[in-house]
């Protein structure tokens, strides 16, 4: 492994890390430093309840009518995060934990997720472009954070052999882009998954305080009968 | 049906309506001159105001609702301005938050701060481009949160408008509608602006209507009365088109042997600030209705059927007034369940034969706690009880809410969208469809009317009051 390449796995990224923390920390004081809304009235359901049912929204497609209409895209939701996932997980077992990718099996697991994730990607690059609403809603920030991850993937797939010893440039074109990604994503939509918690934890304090959270499905039994 | 299309650029570019706003200004109304409600003023820099304002009024909870969205475009399925408009992109939910979202990122947010271009964030340039503004978020959302309990990220985009429309209301630039009863509201200290006269009057006639009725002289409609069970505080619709319902009600807690009282002032329970995104005018309507049963001290305070006002003084408006809740408040569905329950009153289904189907107000299924309520009690007093599909917190918007029936400018549009409410209520074949709202009966009654629909609109109280077995004289004793 060239010198470069031991410093763009190693060094570079415990930088790039420690910057995104940062400006993450710093984020999210400037978050905190708005008042937070209170609810005064007497409450009819839990917010704790509530909070926790809002925050596993996310795996309970049942719950969600958007979600539910839209199976294939909720299944293309699952696949693109776990790519990201697993795209994280190779950042960290690439440099400390080499021998973990000299099995053939779990480079074809790192790479089935990967490639599944890329094909996602496109899929959603591709609706952003062709989909009036989309392209009404998206900012050049959309298409470049969609474009950039998509990319990150393909690379993601290239680079998981690890034969830094046959060809570094997978891997030295994985790792900048990580770098890239580390520094850019604080400032860009894809650190939505550090607001996301906050959001649906306050949605989910209120609806759960005035029972709305869980959702009914009915045969409850109504308030009035005590 | 009709399949006209507004052009949505009509909608958008409609100018400012001033007349009434004009007119109180010259009237020196005291509503005006004390700044509660504010006339629209082109000299004054109401650009820099609203930047002003906005910074002030978040909190982090709209913030995680301005900076939290991904642009999935999920919502654009859950709203029915969007799915009635299949071909217009500007439906969508975040294309109409994004435009607070934009200015927020160009003033607040440091992304939109440095890069204003890679964002979308954009200032807006002067009054026309806030006018703009106004149209979108008070003409083309109802604020009925389906998009937001549909949003992956938890984004309230109806808070968002919410609070647009406040910024808005600040500046005096609100559609006239609004004015008036922002204006009726400060003044008379209910929405619709009825006097106490009128107030009383409709009390003693519904007084007179009932005793004549039960054939019992001693039933009485107190007012201002002591120590009751609880205080009865009813919509002003109630009072100006639709006094049975005070009636009905009244007759049900006479029958079921209670002690209840109506108050002369704070009586009602609806609230424009929900509308108007007025949080001040908001706690005003909302105090002056905690107040009363206070000043009572009656045990408990019951709303009678609407949705926006139970929302506001069952929820919001002890927010907005920072009030305690020391006395309880429930809807009238709670008060007729206890009694069916407890034997208080009995009630016939026979007498309502006719099939009947439930719509769910937005503001008690998804910003409230009531959705088995409602079908407990027609469970009880109907034959043939219906589900409308989708139903509960999934339900869709009667296209009446937000205080879109006082914007009668974007009524067309609003007759638009409501095809998709118009093909729900088909679905059900019911020749009745129940609400426990006034707000949806208006709503939907438009939208019989406009898509000449074979169904005839109830609520709750008029088919327990068709239901209810009237005791006899010596049984009742």
């Amino acid at each position: 492994m060239s010198e470069f390449l031991r410093i763009l796995e190693d060094e570079v990224q415990i930088v790039a890390l420690a910057f995104m923390a940062t400006v993450y920390t710093i984020r999210l004081i400037w978050m905190f430093r708005f008042k937070a809304g209170k609810e005064v009235t007497n409450p009819v359901g839990s917010p704790r309840v509530g909070a926790a049912y809002s925050m596993m929204n996310v795996a309970m497609p049942w719950a969600m009518e958007s979600a539910r209409k839209n199976l294939s895209f909720y299944v293309q939701f699952v696949i693109f995060h776990l790519g990201v996932l697993v795209a994280i997980t190779a950042t960290f077992i690439l440099p400390y934990w080499p021998e973990f990718f000299e099995a053939e099996p779990i480079v074809r697991i790192f790479q089935l997720f990967m490639g599944a994730a890329f094909a996602v990607g496109l899929i959603r690059f591709i609706r952003r472009i062709t989909s009036p609403v989309m392209r009404l809603i998206s900012t050049p920030d959309d298409y470049f954070s969609v474009a950039l991850l998509t990319a990150w993937f393909a690379a993601g797939v290239f680079a998981m052999p690890n034969q830094h010893e046959i060809s570094e440039w997978p891997l030295i074109l994985f790792f900048g882009m990580t770098t890239l990604f580390l520094i850019y994503v604080p400032f860009s939509k894809i650190s939505h998954y550090l607001y996301y918690p906050f959001t649906r934890y306050f949605l989910g304090k209120t609806m759960g305080h005035r029972g709305v959270f869980p959702r009914k499905k009915g045969g409850e039994k109504p308030a009035g009968m005590e | 049906m009709s399949d006209k299309t507004i052009n949505i650029s009509d909608v958008v570019n409609l100018p400012l309506d001033l007349k009434e706003q004009k007119k109180a200004l010259e009237q020196k109304s005291p509503a005006v001159v004390e700044g509660k409600v504010k006339v629209y003023d082109p000299n004054r820099d109401n650009v820099k105001n609203l930047l002003e304002m906005l910074k002030n009024r978040l909190s982090r909870q709209t913030v995680s609702s301005l900076v939290g969205c991904v642009h999935c475009g999920m919502c654009s399925d859950s709203c029915h301005y969007a799915l009635a408009r299949p071909h217009d992109p500007t439906m969508t939910p975040a294309y109409k938050a994004d435009q607070i979202r934009q200015i927020f990122k160009r003033h607040i947010d440091w992304a939109g701060r440095v890069f204003p271009w890679w964002v979308h964030a954009k200032t807006p340039k002067n009054d026309e481009d806030l006018n703009r503004l106004k149209n979108i978020v008070f003409g083309t959302c109802t604020g009925c949160r389906r998009c937001t309990l549909n949003c992956p990220m938890g984004v309230d985009t109806a808070v968002l408008v919410r609070l647009t429309r406040g910024l808005l209301t600040e500046l005096g630039i609100v559609p006239e509608g609004v004015f008036v009863v922002d204006k009726d509201s400060w003044e008379t200290g209910n929405q619709m602006g009825v006097s106490q006269e009128d107030y009383i009057e409709t009390l003693e006639w519904q007084q007179e209507e009932v005793q004549a009725e039960l054939d019992d002289p001693s039933f009485k409609i107190s007012i201002d009365k002591e120590d009751c069970d609880f205080m009865y505080t009813v919509n002003p619709r109630e009072i100006k088109y639709d006094p049975r319902s005070i009636g009905y009600a009244c007759k049900i807690f006479h029958i079921a042997g209670e002690s209840w009282t109506m108050p002369s002032f704070g009586w009602d329970q609806t609230n424009f600030g929900l509308f108007s995104g007025d949080d001040k005018l908001g706690g005003y309507i909302a105090k002056n209705l905690y107040e009363a049963a206070r000043r009572l001290k009656v045990k408990r305070i019951v709303i009678s059927e609407c949705g926006h006002g139970y929302r506001s003084s069952r929820w919001e408006g002890y927010n907005w007034a920072k009030y305690k809740q020391d006395i309880p408040s429930e809807s009238i569905m709670i008060t007729l369940i206890r009694y069916i329950n407890r034997g208080l009153i009995k009630v016939d289904p026979s007498r309502n034969p006719l099939p009947v189907t439930y719509h769910d107000s937005c503001n008690l299924a998804r910003s409230g706690d009531l959705t088995e309520e409602p079908r407990w009690i027609l469970e009880r007093v109907c034959t043939d009880f219906r589900e409308m599909y989708p139903n509960r917190s999934d339900n869709f918007c009667c296209t009446g809410g937000g205080g879109a029936l006082s914007m009668v400018e974007y009524k067309p549009l609003r007759m638009e969208v409501a095809k998709i409410k118009a093909d729900q209520l088909i679905a059900t074949g019911a020749k009745l469809v129940c609400t426990s709202c006034h707000n949806c009966v208006d709503g939907l009654s438009d939208l019989i009317k406009h898509y000449k629909l074979d169904m005839k609109i109830v609520q709750i109280l008029d088919l327990v009051a068709e239901a209810l077995v009237i005791p006899e004289k010596n049984e009742k004793k």
